[in-house]
């Protein structure tokens, strides 16, 4: 049985093994920084990295599959992080107007 | 050929030591350009995936725009550290045990993954504008629209947040001011 994991890039081969692992590792970097920083703008940023293993992932797949639909989504995918990197950095310069925030647990007065 | 794994293994170490740059900084701005070169290095792995216009794309518009506007916003708040102490102690303990949680999920998914046989398409003309124009407006015609609403709503949000005038925090605080007096 042939190995379908070895994808073809130029006249060598990558393992889609390799590229899905860089993935998970930018991804759980990501995850560790958006759960232990408490700087809100470290946490936008950390979330854009997340988006970006997500989308390594997407390309990945899309190339070892031959499928084109794992691009498109990527393209997608990069949409909605503009969008959201717009209105959060528009949210916070919006806070940081009325106050100094250096740590994202102040901003509590929404609990019940 | 090894050209291909020597790329991939130098894009990934740039990649994971931007990663862990941007995790680490203790200042904003040393975060969000690290995470610039995080996404140059994912480029060109993108561009190894036969993914040209992603590349493009992740080029200009994620590298370029997206990570100005970070910088922008760095620059107009001004340098601010965090504090070394914080109310929730437990969070450096919780983060590392998802990332071992999910680490380890990872990789029993690589040990026992099963990669479908490709496709037929030829890889020749793969990620091309055309390919990727005529998949667009093609089959995700409606998720394309959709998107292109998404951006207006982003970009009508923005100018509404960001509008000049009293916000309505400050509002509520001259009353709370007036109430006082």
């Amino acid at each position: 049985m042939p190995d379908y994991g070895q994808i073809a890039v130029g006249s060598g081969t990558l393992d889609a093994r390799l590229v899905i692992g860089l993935a998970a590792v930018l991804f759980v970097l990501g995850a560790i920084g958006v759960l232990i920083r408490r700087n809100p703008i470290v946490i936008l940023v950390c979330i854009e990295l997340m988006l970006n293993a997500a989308n390594l992932t997407l390309i990945a797949f899309a190339a070892q599959l031959h499928n084109l639909d794992g691009q498109l989504f990527a393209l997608m995918v990069m949409t909605v992080a503009a969008a959201e990197a717009v209105v959060g950095l528009g949210i916070l310069v919006d806070i940081f107007r009325v106050r100094d925030v250096d740590d994202i647990d102040e901003l509590s007065e929404l609990r019940g | 050929m090894i050209v291909p794994q020597i790329v991939f293994w130098v894009m990934a170490v740039i990649a994971v030591l931007g990663g862990l740059g941007v995790v680490l900084s203790r200042q904003p701005i040393r975060s969000v350009l690290s995470l610039v070169a995080v996404m140059l290095a994912l480029s060109v792995i993108f561009l190894m995936l036969s993914a040209q216009f992603v590349f493009a794309v992740q080029v200009i518009v994620y590298a370029g725009a997206v990570m100005v506007l970070f910088l922008f916003v760095v620059a107009l708040l001004g340098p601010t550290r965090e504090r070394p102490t914080t109310r929730l102690r437990f969070q450096w303990g919780l983060g590392v045990l998802v990332a071992l949680v999910f680490g380890g999920f990872v990789y029993a998914l690589l040990q026992g993954i099963g990669f479908r046989a490709p496709d037929k398409t030829s890889l020749n003309a793969f990620g091309t504008v055309e390919q990727i124009a005529s998949g667009l407006f093609t089959t995700y015609l409606y998720p394309f629209e959709l998107t292109s609403i998404l951006l207006l709503v982003a970009a009508v949000g923005a100018i509404y947040l960001s509008r000049g005038g009293r916000t309505a925090s400050e509002v509520h605080r001259q009353e709370e001011e007036d109430q006082g007096a």
